[in-house]
């Protein structure tokens, strides 16, 4: 069962990224974790190597978390493939601090 | 997650614009996911109606089964979702083999069907999709993603090799997929698919099902044929030319 539990504002970056890395490895697995050097910078697709049926369930987790008042689900579902591909962890924290705000 | 529970399987669906009172559901092809329409294609019609995308069984985050890949199977599945979120009746999309489920569906449950559209559905009397069952090995995954990253443009490294191999694995060597396929080979000629009233065909023009569109054009009760540039991976290839035509479609014919 998802708990949703909206952060408070005051949580920085490092916390957001925290969280956002705990999703990958829920939904890509820990063994396939040790092999990966995850930064803010990581792309979804070239350096996490993640499938976009993988990145819906990364954005369910995301969107359970963080609360459905953010709209995440909106704001990634109308990205084309080059956005996409270029979508890195940085994108999406600053998503969130922004639509937090 | 969300997961429900239809005729028996964990089916994953997800849902944009729950608030629209008109839906539209997204049936995905054979081998692939509800991400094709996630991105892209399902944000442009969420702007107008509810949108609901699932995963066919075994594909995507679905349950893994080892029967039930006929057309009759996959339209109860289909109807099964309807009836679990109390939808009486949807506009439908389905592309390539999905399209062939929503064909099954709008025969079979005509009044839950408001609308269709059919995106280059192949005629399940070619022997393409049987032949690659027929001759899959790791060797032709690895020649296929060596070959086609440039349509799909996702780089495919260890994992998504391996996880793609098991999956393509389980659908040809444990499962009935091919025998049910076979079965339905005469879809097309069999179905009295003039009792469908109207469908909107998109196709690319470079597509290798192009003459089912043409079949399709002759069988079905009428029809509006529209072809896009591209191949059989218009949705991949133009998301916003697929959208924009089933937004016009589902509005004018609302």
């Amino acid at each position: 069962m998802d708990i949703i539990t909206t952060q408070p504002v005051s949580s920085g970056n490092s916390d957001v990224f925290d969280t956002l890395k705990g999703f990958i490895t829920e939904v890509i697995g820990e063994e396939f974790m040790e092999d990966l050097d995850i930064t803010p910078q990581s792309s979804f697709t070239k350096d996490l190597e993640m499938d976009s049926i993988e990145i819906v369930a990364f954005s369910e987790k995301v969107k359970t978390h963080f609360g459905e008042q953010i709209d995440f689900t909106g704001w990634l579902s109308s990205m084309d493939l080059d956005e996409l591909i270029a979508l890195n962890l940085d994108d999406i924290i600053s998503y969130i601090q922004h639509a937090r705000h | 997650m969300p997961v429900i529970k239809v005729n028996g399987l964990a089916i994953h669906m997800q849902e944009l614009n729950p608030q629209g009172t008109l839906t539209v559901v997204l049936i995905h092809g054979m081998f692939s996911n509800l991400s094709v329409y996630y991105f892209n294609i399902a944000a442009l019609l969420a702007q107008h109606f509810h949108v609901l995308m699932y995963d066919l069984r075994s594909h995507g985050l679905s349950e893994e089964v080892n029967s039930g890949y006929g057309l009759a199977d996959m339209s109860d599945d289909f109807k099964g979702l309807l009836d679990y979120l109390h939808l009486p009746e949807v506009y439908v999309v389905g592309y390539s083999f999905g399209g062939l489920i929503a064909l099954k569906s709008a025969l079979r449950f005509p009044d839950r069907v408001k609308r269709l559209a059919i995106i280059d559905t192949p005629d399940p009397a070619d022997q393409q999709t049987r032949d690659v069952i027929n001759v899959y090995s790791r060797e032709f995954l690895e020649n296929y993603i060596a070959n086609y990253t440039d349509t799909t443009r996702f780089s495919m490294g260890k994992r998504q090799l391996e996880k793609n191999h098991r999956k393509y694995e389980f659908l040809f060597h444990q499962t009935t997929m091919k025998a049910d396929m076979l079965r339905d080979q005469h879809f097309m000629e069999a179905e009295n698919l003039g009792a469908i009233r109207h469908a909107l065909l998109i196709y690319g023009k470079q597509s290798n099902c192009l003459h089912a569109a043409k079949k399709l054009q002759e069988r079905l009760g009428d029809s509006t044929l529209q072809l896009l540039d591209g191949d059989h991976n218009i949705p991949i290839q133009q998301p916003d030319a697929v959208g924009s035509a089933l937004v016009k479609y589902f509005i004018e014919k609302r």
